[in-house]
């Protein structure tokens, strides 16, 4: 089967770092009180949804996209201090369609290649499209304590609000 | 929540939601449930999400769903429907869910509790040390990638011709271990990607493997026929299709989506995303969604064998001296085409169970030689903290297309479970009680409390006394192995 287009800069493992560890995003855990998170938790029976905003469109896709690493894992070691930088290419029919591709793409490029992604730029957002820059770390260094399989159309809601833009979206665990 | 939806009472068992109650319903739905576990059934939206399914093109008498019903994606879990491929019926990889053929299977042995009461806690901790778990485990089962195309070929059989098994486990797994029809063509070099090396491991979440001791028979005829009695242990296992499922799940979900509108297709949800059984789109769906299957009886196997290696390794025996025979393995997450009865003809219906087991009576063609007499085991788990139950499937299970619930189904979130319940008070309960639990995460253990389940006890009185299932015995739990 053909899959989105996914170029590795530097390969999957083997890539120089890239960024300072300074500059990475902090990594909080589910339970933990953190203010001025961009994401929330809300209540579904068997999964868990989350409630993201963000000032725009491009935003509110980066930190949909950590959300998924930020309650899912919490940095514990240095075992491996190699980054990986990926570009990710999405196209889509519409804008909830490149949502979800996108959530679904980090997940399963994480699972595959033994990642966790900690910082996100994305370049380019159109309806149908969207390139980003994807930072992350080996999965080595994080304790995963929740999985993620993936994110789901069900309920889907992207609407612009009064700061910008706000997803839910409910994530199959 | 489901207030709203309307419910017309069938008996003290059934409940139907009439197809008027939204436009575009093909078929009514009807849920297996008693008053007291209907309130609760009522407080999140699994309800709307039987409703949705009756949209489904091709689907046949009625969106059905078992008492272990909560909110899901898509379909609610606990879900069965069945569709006509010969009247435009649809496949929907919802219907299945991530995890492909996420299932379980219940070993008996000769052990009884005064053998092993003084060993409980170091076999907790070795099964613990042997059998990988937790997110994203490895095991030590290493294979080539022709192998792993041999695996979901070949599922279960792969694992017993390694060594890993007999051929009466074969025998004694739905579907033999097997589907045929498997094309590994049809999987993604991603899902391959995904699922590498994790053959042989448990994985996380509500995946386990528990050391029970059964505490209670109902059908002392049919135990015998299974060589149970009262304070035997067994072995259960919980896992299913790790990564490569979740992949094959995903890969046809984001190209059916596109199907909707190709095939005319109106559904209120577009988890619901799905194509005609018979278009290119569905066979290549069913062809990799069986791959996934293999590839999850090929894992329990070897999940079985680590736990029989174990039992040798505590107890000083072989596993066969043991008595550690497969009573059954069934999955919960799975679509198949199966011959069902529908206005007195036989036709082949595309049946999905979404958190739901197959459930054949006595006397049914597609059963083992062994359970043609007494029916099919039908394996429920309930929490880590009450019982688990041993069935057989009833002929009245013919007008649920021979399926039955698949465990005691969640109440609570697991956002709610982390709020309100501590990790040390809940072990230290658990272990007055007699239950050792070993997880990879503290966090498991609070998000699987007994508390966020239904009382698996009235989930089962429901399928028992609508006919679909009956009680042979029950098991409580002694240690508990969480992912």
């Amino acid at each position: 089967m053909s899959r989105p287009q996914v170029r590795l800069l530097h390969g999957p493992l083997n890539s120089k770092i890239l960024l300072p560890a300074s500059k990475q995003y902090s990594i909080f855990h589910i339970n933990t009180c953190v203010k001025n998170k961009p994401y929330e938790i809300f209540d579904h029976t068997a999964d868990i949804g989350i409630r993201v905003k963000g000032k725009d469109l491009k935003e509110l896709f980066k930190n949909a996209g950590l959300a998924l690493f930020q309650i899912s894992s919490r940095k514990q070691f240095t075992k491996n201090k190699k980054h990986t930088v990926i570009t990710i290419k999405q196209k889509a029919e519409n804008l909830e369609e490149l949502f979800i591709n996108w959530l679904n793409e980090l997940l399963s490029l994480s699972a595959a290649k033994g990642l966790i992604f900690y910082n996100i730029k994305i370049n380019k957002l159109e309806e149908n499209s969207l390139e980003a820059l994807c930072m992350a770390s080996d999965i080595g260094n994080y304790k995963v304590h929740t999985e993620i399989k993936a994110a789901t159309y069900h309920e889907l809601k992207i609407e612009e609000i009064k700061e910008g833009w706000q997803v839910e979206v409910i994530l199959d665990v | 929540m489901s207030e709203s939806c309307p419910l017309e009472k069938i008996d003290d068992y059934r409940w139907r939601i009439p197809k008027s109650y939204k436009p575009g319903m093909r078929v009514p739905g009807i849920i297996y449930a008693d008053e007291k576990l209907l309130k609760d059934i009522r407080q999140d939206k699994a309800l709307e999400q039987v409703a949705n399914v009756a949209f489904l093109p091709g689907i046949v008498k009625a969106s059905l769903a078992m008492p272990d019903i909560h909110w899901g994606y898509g379909p609610s879990i606990g879900a069965v429907f069945a569709t006509d491929p010969e009247n435009g019926g649809v496949i929907t990889p919802a219907g299945v869910g991530f995890d492909i053929n996420c299932g379980v299977r219940l070993l008996r042995t000769d052990l009884k509790y005064e053998d092993i009461k003084d060993k409980i806690k170091d076999l907790v901790y070795a099964l613990f040390s042997d059998v990988p778990s937790g997110v994203g485990s490895k095991g030590d089962i290493r294979v080539s990638a022709k192998e792993e195309k041999e695996i979901l070929v070949k599922g279960a059989k792969w694992a017993v011709e390694k060594g890993f098994g007999t051929q009466d486990d074969l025998d004694c797994t739905e579907e033999n271990g097997a589907m045929q029809g498997a094309d590994p063509q049809a999987v993604s070099e991603r899902a391959y990607e995904r699922g590498k090396a994790q053959s042989g491991t448990l994985g996380s979440g509500n995946h386990f493997l528990e050391v029970q001791v059964i505490d209670q028979l109902y059908d002392a005829d049919i135990c015998d026929a299974l060589n149970l009695n009262l304070g035997q242990i067994t072995m259960m296992i919980h896992s299913g299709s790790r990564g490569l499922g979740y992949q094959v799940c995903e890969d046809y979900t984001r190209s059916m989506v596109h199907c909707l509108q190709k095939y005319n297709i109106n559904v209120p949800d577009r988890q619901l995303a799905c194509a005609p059984v018979n278009s290119n789109e569905g066979k290549a769906y069913l062809a990799a969604m069986k791959c996934a299957a293999n590839y999850a009886w090929a894992n329990r196997q070897c999940l079985m064998h680590l736990t029989r290696l174990t039992f040798e390794r505590i107890f000083g025996a072989a596993w066969q001296k043991l008595g550690m025979s497969l009573i059954y393995d069934v999955a919960h997450n799975i679509a198949k085409i199966e011959k069902h009865s529908v206005g007195g003809k036989e036709r082949d219906l595309c049946v999905h169970r979404k958190g739901a087991t197959r459930a054949l009576p006595a006397g049914h063609s597609d059963l083992p030689r062994r359970y043609k007499n007494i029916g099919q085991p039908v394996i429920i788990p309930g929490d880590m903290g009450r019982n688990s139950y041993l069935l057989v499937g009833q002929p009245g299970a013919e007008e649920t297309f021979f399926s039955c619930c698949h465990g005691a189904g969640r109440l609570k979130s697991r956002a709610a479970a982390l709020r309100s319940i501590n990790a040390d008070t809940l072990l230290k309960e658990l272990v007055s009680q007699g239950i050792i639990v070993k997880a990879s995460g503290r966090d498991t253990i609070v998000e699987e409390a007994p508390e966020v389940y239904k009382n698996v006890n009235d989930v089962v009185s429901v399928v028992d006394n609508a006919g679909i299932a009956k009680r042979a015995c029950r098991m409580r739990p002694l240690g508990v192995i969480k992912g």
